[in-house]
C-alpha cells in the first residue's frame, strides 16, 4: 500500500509539472463549458423542452476530462516510460504491472475529477447551472464512464509496443470519441447515420447515461449500456495485465 | 562457500547470430565478479538474460537460488540492479526518485544515509536530469543499494566518468565489498577491474574465453599488465601470435 500511495503521489506531481494533462484534461473541458455557456445562453434544447441546451450538454462536457486523461494521458505516459526503459528498470524491482497501471489510472482519475468539479463550478457560477436530476445517479454514471474509458486506456498503455503505436491508437480512439460521441459536438444535431455510428462507441452510451441522469429523465434500457461497459472494462483490464509489455 | 549466482549453459541468438553462446558463470557470496569484453561481445545481453529482462533460448539461471523468470518479485527484494542506460522520469528530482524506489521494497535502507555517503546529500531537490555524469552514476548506485540487497548488478558503472569520479566510485564499491556484498559488474577499464574484481570472465563473440582471477589472467598471457593480457585474449588469434 505504501508503494502504491508513494507511486501515485510522485506520478501526480510529475504529471502536474508536465502541464500536458493540466491543459487537456483540466483546462480544456472548462474552456468548452465557457464557450458553450456564452454561445447557448439560456436557449432551450428544443422548442417546448423542459431544459436548456446547456443543461443538456453538461454531461457531455464533463466527460471530456475522462477521455483526455483516460485514453490520452494514461497510455501516452506509460508508453513513454516503456520507451525510456523506465518499465525495464521496474521489472528488476518487486513492482507488479497491475500496480504500475493502477497508479497511472488513479493519477489520471484525480485529474478527471478535478475537471468535473471545475466544469460544474464554472457552469453553476457563470451560467446558473443546476443539476435537475439525481446527483447520485449522475456520479454513478460518471464512475461507470470512467471505468470503461480508462480500461480502454489501460489496454493501450499495457500493450502498445512503442510511443508511435500508442500515439496512433490514442488518436484513433480519442478524437472520434471526442467529436462523435457528443462530448464536443452535441449528439442531437448530428444526422441520423452519424448518430448510429456514434452509438457503437462506449463513450456515446456513457454520455447518454450522464445526460439522462443529470436532466433527471427516465432512461430507457439503462441495463444494456451498463452491462456492455462493464464487460468492456473487465476485458480490457484483463488484456492490459495479461499481455503487459515491460519493453 | 555459498554461491550467489549460477548460470549454466546459457544460450541466446538473434537469428543466426549467437549473442550468448554456452555461457557458464558461478559467483560466490561476498565475491566481486567482473564480466569483461569489447562492445558487442555480449555483456549486456548476458546480464539481461540473467536478470530476466531478456528471454534466453536455453540454459539455467539461479540468483540466490531463485529462478528470475518465475519468481521475479521475490528475487528483486534482495537484488539491486543498475542498467547501462540511465532510465528515469523527466522532471523527477533526486529525492522523489529515491522515495519512490524506497517504497517498492519491504526492507529498504535509509536512502538519506546513502545519499550523504555518496556525496549527494545537497542534491536532494535537484532534477536528476541536471546532475553531472558522475553524480548520476553515484545516484544509480544509491538506487541499486536501496533494497538492502545481497547482490548487486552494475553494468558499466564508471563509463563516461572522469578520473576523480571513477576513483570515488571505486572507493564506495570497495567499502561495499568489505561489508560482504556480492557484486556483479561489467567494465571497460582494466585498472578498475584489477582494484575491484576477485574473479573475471572475458567474453568474445558471446563465448567466455577466459575465466579465473586477475592474477591467473596475467599469468596465462605473455604480458605483465592486465590491460595487455586482456587485449591479447580478445584479439584475433592470428594477430595475437604475431604480437608474440
Amino acid at each position: 500500500m505504501r508503494a502504491f500511495s508513494t507511486m501515485v503521489k510522485t506520478e501526480l506531481k510529475l504529471s502536474l509539472r508536465g502541464m500536458d494533462m493540466v491543459i487537456f484534461a483540466i483546462a480544456m473541458p472548462v474552456v468548452v463549458a465557457i464557450i458553450l455557456g456564452i454561445i447557448l445562453g439560456n436557449k432551450l434544447a428544443f422548442e417546448g423542452a423542459g431544459y436548456t441546451f446547456f443543461e443538456q450538454s453538461f454531461g457531455a462536457v464533463a466527460s471530456i476530462g475522462i477521455c483526455a486523461a483516460g485514453v490520452m494521458g494514461l497510455p501516452l505516459v506509460v508508453a513513454d516510460y516503456r520507451h525510456k526503459k523506465i518499465l525495464k528498470r521496474c521489472k528488476v524491482t518487486p513492482v507488479s504491472p497491475t500496480m504500475i497501471l493502477l497508479a497511472q489510472v488513479v493519477v489520471n482519475m484525480i485529474q478527471s475529477i478535478v475537471s468535473l468539479i471545475l466544469v460544474y463550478a464554472v457552469s453553476a457560477v457563470f451560467f446558473g447551472y443546476r443539476m435537475s436530476g439525481s446527483v447520485i445517479g449522475f456520479l454513478g454514471a460518471y464512475l461507470l464512464v470512467m471505468l470503461s474509458i480508462y480500461s480502454i486506456g489501460m489496454m493501450v498503455a499495457g500493450v502498445a509496443p512503442n510511443i508511435k503505436m500508442a500515439n496512433i491508437l490514442c488518436v484513433i480512439l480519442y478524437f472520434p470519441m471526442l467529436i462523435f460521441s457528443g462530448a464536443t459536438l452535441p449528439y442531437e444535431i448530428m444526422p441520423m447515420p452519424l448518430q448510429k455510428f456514434a452509438d457503437v462507441m462506449p463513450l456515446t452510451q456513457g454520455i447518454k447515461l450522464l445526460k439522462g441522469t443529470s436532466l433527471g429523465m427516465p432512461i430507457e434500457n439503462v441495463f444494456i449500456p451498463i452491462v456492455v461497459m462493464c464487460i468492456l472494462a473487465v476485458l480490457c483490464m484483463g488484456i492490459s495485465v495479461r499481455y503487459f509489455r515491460w519493453e | 562457500m555459498v554461491t550467489a549466482l549460477v548460470v549454466e549453459n546459457l544460450h541466446k541468438s538473434y537469428g543466426s547470430v549467437h549473442a550468448v553462446d554456452d555461457i557458464h558463470i558461478s559467483v560466490n557470496r561476498g565475491e566481486v565478479f567482473g564480466l569483461l569484453g569489447a562492445n558487442g561481445a555480449g555483456k549486456s545481453t548476458t546480464i539481461e538474460c540473467i536478470l530476466g529482462t531478456k528471454k534466453y533460448d536455453k540454459g539455467t539461471v539461479r540468483i540466490l537460488g531463485i529462478d528470475p523468470q518465475r519468481r521475479r518479485k521475490e528475487l528483486f527484494e534482495k537484488v539491486g540492479v543498475q542498467f547501462q542506460e540511465s532510465n528515469y522520469q523527466d522532471r523527477i528530482t533526486v529525492a522523489e526518485l529515491c522515495e519512490v524506489t524506497h517504497a517498492l521494497y519491504r526492507n529498504p535502507t535509509d536512502y538519506e544515509q546513502l545519499l550523504s555517503q555518496f556525496g549527494l546529500a545537497e542534491k536532494h531537490k535537484s532534477l536528476v536530469s541536471e546532475l553531472s555524469g558522475g553524480q548520476k552514476q553515484r545516484l544509480f548506485i544509491v538506487l541499486a543499494l536501496i533494497p538492502n540487497p545481497e547482490l548487486v548488478f552494475l553494468d558499466e558503472i564508471t563509463t563516461g566518468l572522469d578520473a576523480k569520479a571513477r576513483r570515488d566510485v571505486w572507493k564506495h564499491l570497495v567499502n561495499l565489498k568489505n561489508k560482504g556484498l556480492t557484486i556483479f559488474l561489467t567494465s571497460h577499464y582494466m585498472d578498475e577491474v584489477e582494484v575491484l574484481c576477485d574473479k573475471i570472465s572475458i567474453l568474445k563473440k558471446g563465448r567466455i574465453i577466459f575465466h579465473g582471477t586477475v592474477k591467473q589472467a596475467i599469468k596465462n598471457s605473455p604480458y605483465d599488465k592486465l590491460e595487455d593480457a586482456y587485449l591479447w585474449y580478445t584479439e584475433e588469434e592470428g594477430t595475437a601470435h604475431e604480437s608474440l
